[in-house]
């Protein structure tokens, strides 16, 4: 099949998802479902309203900029603690580094929100625990992106750098460093994004931000005032999808005048470091008091046989299926709206809108959202989980359609063919490996997501999760913890094993990658 | 760039006020919309502040559970707990005190109510019986957590044979909140809900539900709910006697001043009176049976 071709695929999910529509529509909250999209045009203008949500945009920032450094720190020492090639010149063998990459792959086996969950048990109610909640996870995945990436650079240099006497250290650096430099950049930036979305989400499950405010304002129906938050949370959110756009452009590109990037990239480290300082104040973040008074549930029956006596097989069952059916749902729509309305000129900017919808409601808000007009259960679920990933895969399709060279489909059109037929023949056959090897990647950290949208019902381990947590019935969360951590290691070695089929070689880190992750 | 930077800088300038070494930090279970909680818990900061001239700050919580939570790591010194999460709070945290409860509060019920439109044939009935109609109708609980929006409404449904799993979709919903549930319900979302009847007395009183689209269905019987549970160290923090002085000031807020009033009449109470810890045995027992507690 072309590569075109398997980017349609996906959207055979459309027939289960149409054939369980019916039973699960009952449209009692339509008015309410509508009022919600007027209001988008009539935020809350209020003082103190406006005053609130700034503040909480603020913490959410905060949380995702101290938590994004975090986790680049960790993940740096965490990728050169585990890559082969370093291993091997500084110790001459391969175990320590394959040892730190097994330990990785722990705490990046956890959505940030169970780590939220669990830090927020150990170290009670502050900002820290969604500082360290993201930087734990994030710092693992970085780590492991970094070492795939060190492992595959070419050996020569360093070769030629330690047969000429250099210490192993000195060699590793002057080999290593510089051609990595520009995918750090762009893969950092990428980032900082997701860390964005993650403080969001964690917001919503009370661990500071704006979350909260969107949580408390969407359940108790003020619409107006979702969405003078929501408002605020896009202006942020595509500032700084912008901005970071506009950096890695910038660096990309070779510049004026010798020493001008490692000037710009020293001024934007003096001035996120001068964040740094009051951000941890608007948050109230107190490192002593989170490192001081760790504190364990009065009684933790760990390893009790009753908590590990579960309908896994059910429970995992409708987890998987929960996944499968999301990340085909978000592979499958904007290939499709594309191609339907791509003869109308208005088809981009609509789906720009649209994806940034989609991506800034975190999804256990989409899916509230949906139990206005569907019942609960799996599809409410599915759809929100989808459409929210939808978002993020949709943007890097329509940069990396953008991106590419504009002359194949140009030609295709004056030799008379349709909008249509160029852009599948001449767009989508380019992306459509990349594009398909992200959504793997997309699969992966869905699978890892189904737990946050435990929250309607869907079934599965996140409502187990949810309930054992409200009822504080430690005997049951940690095995949920253990099956969840088994599965989504599983899951990754499964979506990698698809992408290295796909791609053969690992990706580089430019253009299409940020999926990774969050 | 450089406005993006100057976005932030604004954003990230207003600091927040140096904590004095000795805060006194109430908190309230998230049970109605966060800007009354607000209203209310600023006032009651207020005036305890005044009356035992220590700093006392409302924290906010999101949910139910993370009041628990914040109660048993220290972080929340008194918490306005309902019944379930005062003994959830007070199992997991030794030493702990109930303080005060409100008039109401010892023989407290809930209220079921349904969408006119949607159950047109659900008529207002007086026998716990009769609850078996709600089988298969879309169904919302409030919180997880809630006492009377949860607890003890699916405790009387399971006595008239009415499991979560028997309502539409397989399961009820929970959305988060007594008003919430009104709100749901009224718009159709869901077709009949349960929640705290003071709650519910308080928004007819106000206007605020509209009556031609709600419709009351039966009031359960009373159980013991809403509870001040105070830490079991305040003594030692703040100075002896200081956890009595707590309690005296929470008992004697009177109508008769005007934040006071104020204070009672947002709690929807004419006045706190001491709580028997012995009541909540029974809210145990059924939590037990429900496995919210365990």
């Amino acid at each position: 099949m072309t590569p075109a071709g398997q980017m349609l695929i996906p959207a055979l999910v459309l027939l289960p998802l149409l054939w369980l529509l019916p039973g699960a529509v009952h449209g009692g909250g339509l008015a309410l479902l509508l009022q919600f999209w007027v209001a988008a045009l009539q935020p809350s203008l209020e003082p103190h309203l406006l005053l609130t949500a700034l503040r909480g945009i603020g913490v959410t920032l905060a949380i995702a900029l101290w938590s994004w450094l975090l986790s680049l720190l960790l993940g740096f020492g965490g990728g050169l603690l585990s890559s082969v090639a370093v291993s091997q010149r500084l110790w001459c063998c391969s175990w320590p580094a394959l040892l730190a990459r097994r330990l990785l792959a722990l705490p990046r086996s956890l959505h940030e929100l169970l780590w939220g969950l669990i830090l927020l048990q150990l170290m009670g109610l502050q900002p820290g625990v969604a500082v360290l909640a993201i930087a734990l996870p994030y710092g693992a995945l970085v780590a492991r992106v970094m070492a795939d990436q060190l492992d595959a650079l070419p050996v020569r240099p360093i070769e030629a750098l330690s047969t000429a006497g250099a210490p192993a250290w000195a060699a590793l650096f002057t080999a290593f460093l510089p051609p990595l430099w520009p995918q750090v950049l762009s893969y950092g930036g990428y980032r900082l994004e997701c860390a964005l979305r993650s403080a969001t989400l964690l917001g919503v499950f009370g661990l500071g931000g704006i979350g909260a405010d969107l949580r408390l304002s969407l359940q108790s129906l003020q619409f107006h005032e979702v969405w003078t938050s929501l408002w605020c949370l896009a202006a942020v959110m595509l500032l700084l999808e912008w901005s970071v756009r506009w950096l890695q452009r910038r660096w990309h590109q070779p510049l004026g005048c010798v020493g001008q990037r490692g000037l710009e990239l020293l001024l934007l480290a003096v001035v996120l470091g001068l964040l740094l300082i009051p951000s941890a104040q608007l948050m109230e973040l107190r490192w002593q008091e989170l490192f001081s008074s760790w504190h364990w549930p009065e009684s933790l029956p760990l390893w009790d046989v009753a908590g590990w006596m579960q309908p896994w097989l059910p429970l995992i069952g409708t987890t998987l299926l929960l996944t499968l059916l999301s990340a085909l749902l978000a592979l499958a729509i904007t290939p499709w709206v594309l191609l339907l309305l791509c003869p109308w000129n208005g088809c981009r900017p609509l789906l720009q809108l649209l994806g940034l919808l989609a991506r800034l409601l975190p999804p256990p808000l989409t899916a509230l959202l949906l139990l206005f007009v569907l019942k609960p259960g799996l599809l409410p679920a599915v759809l929100a989980l989808g459409l929210h990933n939808a978002g993020i895969l949709g943007r890097l399709l329509l940069e990396g359609l953008d991106a590419q060279d504009q002359r194949a489909s140009e030609a295709l059109q004056l030799a008379g063919a349709g909008p249509r037929r160029s852009l599948l023949v001449a767009g989508f056959n380019t992306v459509a490996r990349s594009y398909l090897s992200f959504g793997a990647y997309r699969a992966d950290v869905i699978l890892r997501e189904s737990v946050v949208v435990g929250l309607v019902g869907a079934g599965g381990l996140g409502v187990l999760l949810l309930e054992s947590l409200s009822s504080f019935a430690w005997i049951e969360v940690v095995p949920v913890l253990v099956v969840y951590a088994a599965l989504t290691l599983i899951g990754e070695a499964a979506a990698d094993a698809y992408r290295s089929r796909l791609l053969s070689g690992p990706l580089p880190l430019e253009g299409l990658n940020p999926a990774v992750g969050s | 760039m450089r406005s993006l930077f100057l976005v932030l800088a604004v954003l990230l300038a207003p600091l927040s006020p140096v904590l004095a070494a000795q805060v006194l930090r109430i908190s309230a279970i998230p049970d109605q919309n966060p800007e009354r909680l607000n209203r209310l818990y600023g006032l009651v900061a207020a005036e305890l502040g005044d009356q035992l001239g220590v700093q006392v700050r409302y924290v906010p919580v999101i949910d139910y559970t993370a009041a628990v939570t914040g109660f048993r790591r220290g972080d929340l010194d008194l918490v306005w707990f309902g019944g379930l999460t005062g003994v959830q709070a007070r199992l997991q945290t030794p030493g702990a005190v109930v303080l005060a409860q409100r008039d109401v509060d010892a023989r407290f019920l809930s209220v079921f109510i349904a969408n006119r439109q949607a159950l047109k044939d659900l008529k207002p009935f007086t026998s716990i019986d009769e609850l078996s109609q709600l089988k298969d109708k879309r169904f919302s609980f409030g919180s997880e957590s809630s006492t009377s929006g949860r607890l003890m409404p699916q405790f009387f449904l399971a006595k008239a044979g009415v499991e979560p799993k028997d309502f539409s979709g397989g399961r009820p919903g929970f959305s988060g909140s007594h008003d919430a549930t009104i709100a749901l319900v009224q718009s159709g979302a869901y077709e009949a809900g349960a929640l705290n009847e003071q709650v519910w007395e308080s928004r007819l009183k106000e206007g605020k539900v509209d009556t031609s689209k709600v419709v009351l269905l039966w009031r359960t019987p009373t159980y013991p709910d809403y509870h001040w549970v105070a830490q079991g160290n305040l003594n030692k923090r703040f100075g002896a006697g200081f956890t009595s002085k707590l309690q005296q000031a929470l008992l004697n807020l009177s109508p008769d001043q005007p934040r006071q009033a104020q204070v009672l009449e947002l709690f929807g109470a004419k006045k706190f009176i001491e709580a028997p810890v012995d009541q909540y045995a029974s809210i145990e027992s059924v939590g037990r049976q429900l496995g919210k507690i365990r």
